[in-house]
């Protein structure tokens, strides 16, 4: 029998007084006994609506059948012949506006908790079995990947696993790109992401960390000089965007690039680390995504006393999940929604005094289908904040576009790619940000695999 | 992991270091910079690139001991190796079209403008080179310089070495005896860039700079670099290390320079005192 609760089985999670200091997971991950009965809440339905919902296609009702019937390992292997990143995906996918959107158990309740139990299932496969994939026989093929985030590590392990000879090329010094530099601790272990790595290393692809395509080498010297038949370009979009106000040079203003880099990449939030990182008292995050409630959390936990969210739509408009956003509530991270930043004030020695800001109403719906934010007359007023950090998104590296002959681009810095990843150059695909602007980790893990297979496609007849 | 094949001191606080990196030695151009990290635990810092030989695959850096991560790096001894090291990052110095040009090096900056003055002399062009140091023991690459320069000026605080004076002094000199320079190029601390260039505006020469912010990862991702430029944002890693200094906010990036001074005094002194306690013990 189904379990007919209307309810998903909650997530235990840390109490928010106290992971609102700490970098340690906020979600705790189900028991296996939690686990079990969530899964027994799918009804197993035949036309599977949350399987269109997913990016790259997890053959959801049956990993869960597998899940309900205590058979962990098999449910990973389920979720693995598509996902090369489960534990990443169960944590950070927007299940909400995904899989769990089409759940037919969302029409009367709450949907099935199938982002709990992918972490779920992942976490056990972890913590519970050792080994390592074998290396798959070499078919002799070699495929460089430009960029070591989700959509280059997509791409890579699909390869390595039909036998290619994948090679990740990686600017920085780590493997993971957005994973380990971006994404918090607290929301995704870099332990987690170190893990999906070694499994990567396992099926034999090489990382080369510490080579900036580009720069290092080029995509053409790549094919030519070092024998690669095909490129994927997965360098994400990295390039912070700014608003253009006054003082936004003033010390104490970080783009969230930089903020949660020094962060998560170096470290920062250790005592012991040797990165250095403005401690704030009242912080103003500006922005209202993802990205910008990683930052306010992560102000938090360096010891802010205040921390603000100003966002220039309202509530209903913040595009990050609505679970990201409840968390940071929770943890006494401040709202000032209907707020748009115009001026940051100079204060003592060319640090940050405050913020000058104006409120805004919403009106008529502008191109993107959201309504537009207008400002209320006379409404100046100064957030008194002495660290602001600027949320508001990032485009591609223009670095491989401008090193690279005949790649076109958006006028906005985006490689085109048809359908399969192909760029305008023969054996050059793209996918994941670099692509389509920043978007989420489950796209770009989805553009890397249609990748993957359009460069089989193409190589294995050769 | 890249190996430290030779290391020498060039005086009391600056080293030199040939790194066997040969992917970087291939593409590297004066002008352009590394970064590095010495171990796992530690900071990323950028370098400009002193010299390269594409033929033994090595780089070379200069680096003055100012904090915690020089001071490390300068504890590893030839044959060790450095954790990262990425590059060649930025762009190169822009030599067209230069027929005679004014070299000024600053301190540890005559590493970086060294390169630039050899690859002008090279191309023909005729190089004159003013450095400019506190005093006479803390002269580098005199050697170097003298070899690729048509004219060569040191400059000292103390008068020690040389003459006594500014750089700028010597610079305005030299423009005054009617040598006329297509371009300046001035690399060293932002103050002395800073007045080179206020200099060199009055006379109307054209003047490139080599700006040193603080920088992540140098491929255009943190936006730490930034600096005002003809009153627009641009990034050093990405859109130089060089610029028209005529057009850099100088005030605004020793402002930002100075943004982690107070934590980097704290680690220097950290490790100071480590060392002392060796010592005491």
């Amino acid at each position: 029998m189904p379990n007919m609760s209307l309810k998903k089985n909650p997530m235990p999670h840390q109490p928010a007084e106290v992971r609102a200091r700490n970098f340690q997971e906020v979600a705790l991950g189900y028991t296996a006994e939690q686990a079990i009965d969530e899964a027994k809440r799918c009804l197993n339905c035949k036309n599977r609506p949350c399987v269109s919902g997913c990016p790259v296609n997890i053959a959801i009702p049956e990993f869960i059948a597998l899940v309900a019937e205590g058979d962990f390992e098999g449910a990973y292997n389920v979720i693995t012949r598509q996902s090369s990143l489960p534990a990443v995906c169960g944590r950070v996918c927007p299940q909400e506006s995904q899989c769990e959107s089409k759940c037919v158990r969302g029409i009367k309740g709450e949907p099935v908790a199938i982002g709990r139990l992918e972490r779920f299932v992942a976490d056990w496969h972890n913590a519970n079995c050792n080994t390592l994939p074998t290396r798959p026989e070499s078919n002799g093929h070699k495929v460089a990947v430009i960029g070591s985030g989700p959509s280059g590590l997509a791409c890579a392990g699909d390869l390595a696993k039909k036998g290619y000879e994948v090679t990740v090329f990686e600017a920085l010094h780590v493997a993971g790109g957005v994973l380990v530099y971006g994404i918090p601790e607290f929301r995704l272990p870099k332990a987690i992401v170190a893990k999906e790595i070694e499994t990567l290393k396992a099926l034999g692809v090489e990382i080369r960390t510490n080579y900036v395509v580009g720069k290092t080498i080029s995509v053409d010297e790549l094919m030519k000089e070092e024998g690669f038949e095909a490129v994927f370009i997965g360098s994400g979009a990295g390039l912070p965007r700014f608003m253009g106000i006054e003082g936004e040079n003033l010390k104490g203003v970080y783009s969230a690039n930089e903020f949660l880099t020094r962060i998560n990449l170096m470290k920062a939030y250790r005592e012991d680390s040797k990165t250095p990182i403005f401690r704030a008292k009242k912080v103003a995050v500006c922005g209202g995504g993802n990205v910008a409630m990683d930052a306010a959390r992560s102000a938090l936990r360096l010891g802010a006393d205040e921390v603000y969210i100003v966002y220039r739509r309202g509530e209903s408009e913040l595009p990050a999940r609505a679970e990201e956003v409840e968390h940071a509530k929770e943890e006494g991270v401040i709202f000032k929604l209907l707020t748009n930043p115009t001026r940051i004030i100079k204060g003592e020695n060319g640090f940050v005094g405050g913020m000058e800001c104006v409120e805004m109403t919403l009106g008529e719906p502008d191109a993107s289908g959201r309504r537009r934010p207008v400002v209320k007359e006379g409404s100046e007023f100064v957030l008194d904040v002495d660290c602001v950090i600027m949320a508001i998104g990032t485009s591609p590296n223009p670095l491989i576009k401008s090193t690279t002959d005949g790649l076109a681009t958006e006028k906005w810095g985006g490689i085109i790619a048809d359908e399969n990843g192909l760029t305008s150059r023969e054996n050059v695909y793209a996918g994941g940000d670099a692509v389509t602007g920043a978007a989420t980790v489950i796209l770009a893990m989805g553009a890397g695999k249609t990748a993957a297979s359009a460069i089989d496609e193409k190589l294995k007849n050769k | 992991m890249f190996e430290i094949i030779k290391k020498e001191s060039l005086n009391p606080t600056v080293s030199k270091m040939v790194i066997s990196a040969p992917q970087i030695a291939k593409k590297a151009e004066p002008g352009q910079f590394i970064i590095l990290r010495v171990d796992e635990e530690g900071e990323r810092i950028p370098l400009t690139i002193a010299d390269y030989d594409r033929e033994a695959g090595t780089v070379t850096i200069i680096y003055q001991i100012v904090g915690g991560t020089t001071k490390l790096l300068d504890s590893k001894k030839e044959g060790e190796f450095i954790c990262d090291f990425v590059g060649p990052l930025g762009k190169a110095t822009e030599t067209d079209g230069i027929k005679k040009v004014a070299v000024i090096g600053g301190g540890v900056g005559c590493a970086i403008a060294l390169p630039v003055a050899k690859k002008l002399h090279e191309l023909g062009a005729e190089v004159h080179s003013v450095v400019g140091f506190r005093n006479k023991d803390l002269v580098i690459l005199q050697d170097e310089f003298t070899a690729c320069s048509d004219k060569y000026l040191i400059m000292t605080d103390d008068g020690s070495i040389g003459e006594k004076g500014l750089v700028t002094d010597a610079l305005k000199k030299l423009i005054e005896s009617d040598e006329k320079y297509d371009e300046v190029i001035a690399i060293g601390p932002l103050i002395m860039m800073k007045f080179v260039c206020k200099l060199t505006k009055e006379y109307g020469i054209k003047t490139t700079v080599s700006m040193n912010p603080i920088m992540i990862d140098g491929t255009g991702m943190c936006g730490g670099c930034r600096l005002t430029v003809g009153g627009k944002v641009k990034f050093a890693c990405v859109d130089g290390p060089d610029f028209d200094g005529h057009e850099v906010d100088f005030d605004e990036a020793m402002d930002r320079g100075a943004m982690y001074r107070e934590f980097e005094r704290h680690s220097y002194e950290d490790t100071c005192n480590l060392l002392n306690k060796k010592v005491s013990e």
